[in-house]
């Protein structure tokens, strides 16, 4: 197997007195669809600022592609898509695009030809008009991004970090995402993206890390990580209105660890030793509808919530910030 | 380097192409040509008024002066009506004086002059009138009387009236030369004083102006949130060279332009002097003190060394602060240290050899333009100048030193401005 994309080894970084992230390991596999997961204040973006050499760590080592990666070459292998973003606002569009593209050791003509080719492609070069002269400020917030994500590609990176890529993306951009983010791993690079949005995450991720409080909670493939939790949980939809019985079901601490209420859909948990069949009968006889029971492995939505949550109780109580 | 190259083009072309930079770039010399030719058109073509010999001229004398002053102010200004002369008894001169004063208030005269026992003495005679501020005036005025009384008490000792005239018809001007330890400069003293002054002005507006633009850039990418991307293909320090250098060659583009179309504006001197009605003779007068190859070496090193010194803090500050509102307070220490030395200019400019004019000459941040305005003013011995350079170079790279510490951890970091123990501790941390 190649060298693995990404190798953060036991780095900690502190911010005065906070401590943002704490001891991280992990390992992105080349050709993966990596999702770094966690609430917000988890140090998902210090980690990315780390790896791109943005910041230092205070303690631990990061190579890419095998090497360490304050090695300048390996920058202009990465292509970054920061959470806030932003362009020049009195640039043109070209000479914006050629700006990146240049900084990433780009030839100014290849850049030209790369940029013509992806304003055509995500249609900003139209009949009427050819926005690759405007001045960013004269597109909408739409068009901004996608410059910005030509900016991040334009340069062929063989490593796409992209920090909270679908936030403030409408359906049909977050649709276009990730079709890219899915040609990409089929063009043998790798992309890391942060979300705290996990059912993307579900979706799109070949591997997954969860950080909390700037702690590793878990890692390791998603089919990986939710075999491991067994198939504990049930998905169970009802029709109807007999929610109150239900949820008195739902409420038995015997059978329930933890029910997911998403009004017509519940995410259940079940307690441990119980039954499911004892489960289906107790609803059944509380004279709900229902349309689905379904043993299942546990979402990635679930095991977060279960693991950041369990984890923020035990440093409540250990008195720790 | 390549990166740095890169943001160095990026920050040139950026600046060069902006509509402002062709209207300075155009309007610049017009105004430079505008603020040399002015002086001369003005010294060439201040007369005084033309209504000089409207006044009145209250006698207390007792004697002709009051007739003979009259006659020759009338002669001053032919179109202009006669003084009106007023003898008085020196008890009365209060009364003529009040009534005086009405009539320049109703327009009658423009002001009125009191000779009395003092004139006579020659110690002194009082004017008031509408002009009284107009200092050729009031030089032309006093001219007059002093001659008036000089004929007056030379023809008392029996000299003949028209030997008078001829005798104290005195015009005299001064012409000045300047002499340095190499002999004589070409140039008058007052072309160097403007030289030097010109010089010092042109680095501090190159300074003051271009040194903005790099914090309010720096200040753009943060608020634009580009910095992030860009510091993700290239080390802040490499961002922050590529960016002072970058303006740096805006400013020597626009000086050399400057240079070129004040060159060519000299070589036109004569038909464009004529059109604001300067005689030629006036016009060959004015003359471009010569600078030595040498001189204009160590000229363009202060210039540079002194750019990127406030260049260097001014990008600091940019990076230091988050929003408009902060960044014009954060940079008042820096525009302190410049403005420093716009304020010891005048002291200096009078008497360029003191100990004050050497110890500005000497700190970093006021050397870039202290030193050239005194290599303008005065000979310089080489070891000084030297000695100069090498101060604003330490100064330049502790800047350079303190801001990249400043920028590296700045440009990320948003909120409120730092005080100055965040400050010290993010040049720790950097």
């Amino acid at each position: 197997m190649s060298e693995p994309a990404v190798r953060i080894s036991n780095v900690t970084k502190r911010f005065d007195a906070t401590v943002a992230v704490r001891d991280l390991s992990l390992v992105v596999p080349t050709g993966s669809v990596y999702g770094l997961l966690g609430p917000n204040g988890a140090g998902k973006t210090t980690t990315i600022r780390m790896m791109l050499d943005i910041i230092g760590p205070d303690s631990g080592t990061i190579s890419i592609f095998g090497r360490p990666h304050l090695d300048p070459s390996v920058l202009d292998k990465i292509g970054y898509l920061p959470e806030e973003r932003g362009l020049y606002k009195k640039m043109q569009v070209r000479r914006v695009l050629r700006f990146l593209a240049e900084l990433k050791g780009v030839p100014p003509k290849e850049a030209d030809k790369r940029i013509n080719r992806w304003l055509d492609r995500l249609g900003l070069i139209t009949d009427e008009k050819d926005w690759g002269n405007a001045k960013i400020d004269e597109l909408s917030r739409g068009m901004q991004q996608k410059v910005q994500f030509i900016g991040t590609l334009v340069h062929e990176p063989d490593l796409v970090i992209l920090d909270e890529p679908f936030s403030g993306l409408d359906p049909i951009n977050s649709q276009a995402l990730k079709d890219t983010v899915l040609e990409l791993k089929r063009d043998g690079k790798t992309v890391i993206f942060s979300t705290h949005l996990m059912d993307n995450a579900e979706r799109l991720c070949d591997s997954v890390c969860i950080i909390a409080h700037g702690e590793k909670v878990l890692d390791g493939e998603v089919a990986a990580v939710k075999e491991s939790r067994g198939t504990r949980s049930v998905a169970l939809s009802i029709d109807g209105d007999a929610r109150d019985g239900v949820r008195g079901v739902l409420q038995d601490r015997r059978l329930v660890a933890r029910a997911d209420d998403q009004n017509r859909f519940f995410e259940i948990e079940l307690a441990t030793g119980a039954d499911p069949q004892e489960l289906l009968n107790r609803l059944i006889a509380s004279g709900a509808r229902i349309r689905r029971f379904e043993l299942v492995s546990p979402s990635l939505h679930q095991i977060f919530l279960e693991r950041v949550g369990a984890q923020g109780v035990e440093l409540g109580m250990s008195g720790h910030a | 380097m390549r990166k740095m190259f890169v943001v160095f083009k990026r920050e040139y072309l950026e600046r060069v192409r902006s509509k402002w930079f062709l209207v300075a770039t155009i309007l610049g010399p017009v105004f430079l040509g505008l603020i040399t030719v002015l002086p001369i058109a003005l010294a060439s073509k201040t007369k005084s008024s033309d209504q000089l010999s409207n006044v009145i001229i209250i006698d207390a004398t007792g004697s002709d002066l009051g007739s003979r002053v009259q006659q020759s102010l009338a002669a001053t200004t032919p179109q202009a009506p006669v003084p009106q002369l007023r003898a008085v008894k020196a008890e009365h001169v209060a009364a003529a004086e009040r009534r005086a004063t009405t009539d320049v208030m109703g327009h009658e005269a423009l002001g009125y002059m009191v000779l009395d026992a003092n004139t006579t003495a020659g110690k002194e005679m009082r004017y008031a009138g509408r002009n009284a501020t107009a200092l050729i005036d009031v030089d032309n005025i006093e001219r007059i009387v002093r001659q008036s009384l000089l004929a007056q008490r030379l023809e008392r000792e029996g000299i003949d009236a028209s030997r008078v005239a001829a005798l104290t018809a005195v015009k005299l001007n001064a012409k000045t030369e300047k002499i340095t330890d190499k002999g004589k400069e070409g140039a008058s003293g007052i072309a160097s004083f403007f030289f030097g002054y010109g010089i010092a002005l042109v680095l501090y507006m190159m300074i003051a102006i271009y040194g903005q633009s790099i914090m309010r850039g720096v200040l753009e990418e943060k608020t634009t949130r580009v910095a992030e991307v860009v510091v993700s293909s290239v080390k802040p320090d490499t961002l922050l060279a590529g960016k002072i250098l970058g303006s740096g060659l805006v400013a020597v583009t626009q000086v050399t332009a400057w240079l070129a179309m004040t060159f060519l504006m000299y070589q036109a001197r004569g038909p464009i002097l004529q059109k604001f009605g300067v005689p030629a003779i006036a016009s060959a007068s004015l003359k471009i003190p010569s600078v030595a190859p040498l001189v204009g070496v160590a000229l363009l090193l202060f210039f540079v060394l002194g750019f990127i010194l406030y260049a260097a803090l001014f990008g600091a500050v940019g990076a230091m602060v988050s929003n408009q509102e902060d960044v014009q307070q954060a940079a008042t220490p820096v525009m302190l240290l410049l403005i420093t030395s716009l304020i010891f200019m005048q002291p200096i400019l009078l008497n360029p050899s003191n100990t004050l004019a050497k110890v500005m000459s000497w700190m970093p941040f006021s050397a870039p333009l202290m030193m050239p305005l005194r290599m303008a003013l005065i000979a310089i011995p080489w070891y000084e100048i030297v000695g100069a350079l090498l101060s604003v170079a330490v100064g330049c790279w502790i800047a350079i030193w303190l801001s990249a510490r400043i920028y590296r951890v700045g440009l990320l970091m948003y909120g409120k401005k730092p005080s100055m123990r965040e400050l010290g501790r993010w040049i720790q941390r950097a």
